[in-house]
């Protein structure tokens, strides 16, 4: 755990949600010079129950630790539900995080 | 009755799960755009040969000067109906960054941070779901280069 940190509310119509994933993201030039091998966040996914509500694949230009920030409708969203994030980095290793959404 | 219900919701249920969770790799589907070293070219292996036309309708903000050029906040917004958004730049030695895909039906408001070796321009390329392709650019300058050469 720790690996992410999650905030999602509704407001009004709208559920926004910001993410901050803790990861190197290293790019292949700067993996170079260090020896080691390149390793950043590939895919990440944002789901509440059934359905997508964000969904990106990203490259090494993504900053350290990177921070999404996103917007959704709040349409079916009941209390209780949990913002459930995904991600998937070069090597293979996949996080998958929790948290319940605010603000309902 | 009660149960009659029920049973239909889970057929619903069931119906759009498909749809639903038909995630979409970019990296797997579309491995040349992310080795591709100019915007032309990432834009042409994530989307085919399109000509897409200027808008106005996205509203990309950028800062004019980044101080910081490891983690520059990009924020998109539009009210267009979209399937998918692409990030493009051409500072780094790779064009490209970042590509969204938008669940149906969605908002349209992301703020993503990015890293940038210098000044450059920003290219965003916007898929509708009309099939009609949308694109926005905007420069700015980055005082210190963030991408460790």
């Amino acid at each position: 755990m720790g690996n992410m940190k999650i905030k999602a509310k509704v407001k009004g119509d709208t559920l926004k949600c910001k993410i901050q994933a803790k990861h190197i993201m290293l790019p292949y030039n700067a993996a170079k010079k260090k020896g080691v091998d390149a390793n950043f966040i590939t895919h990440i996914m944002g789901k509440i129950g059934d359905r997508v509500v964000f969904e990106a694949s990203t490259s090494q230009f993504v900053s350290k630790d990177p921070i999404f920030k996103f917007k959704a409708k709040a349409e079916g969203i009941k209390k209780g539900d949990k913002l459930e994030m995904t991600w998937t980095d070069l090597s293979g290793k996949t996080v998958t995080e929790s948290k319940a959404v605010k603000g309902l | 009755m009660e149960r009659r219900k029920f049973l239909g919701l889970g057929l619903a249920a069931v119906a759009l799960v498909p749809a639903s969770v038909s995630a979409f790799d970019f990296r797997k589907d579309k491995p040349d755009t992310w080795t591709a070293h100019k915007v032309d070219e990432a834009i042409k292996a994530l989307y085919g040969d399109i000509k897409a036309e200027d808008t106005d309708k996205i509203t990309l903000k950028v800062p004019k000067i980044a101080s910081n050029g490891g983690a520059i906040p990009v924020s998109l917004a539009t009210d267009l109906e979209l399937k998918s958004l692409g990030v493009f730049q051409d500072a780094n030695p790779e064009s490209a960054v970042i590509a969204f895909t938008i669940p149906d039906g969605e908002k349209v408001d992301y703020m993503v941070k990015i890293k940038m070796k210098g000044s450059g321009e920003i290219t965003i390329i916007a898929e509708g779901k009309d099939g009609k392709f949308y694109k926005t650019t905007k420069k700015l300058e980055v005082a210190l280069g963030g991408c460790e050469g």
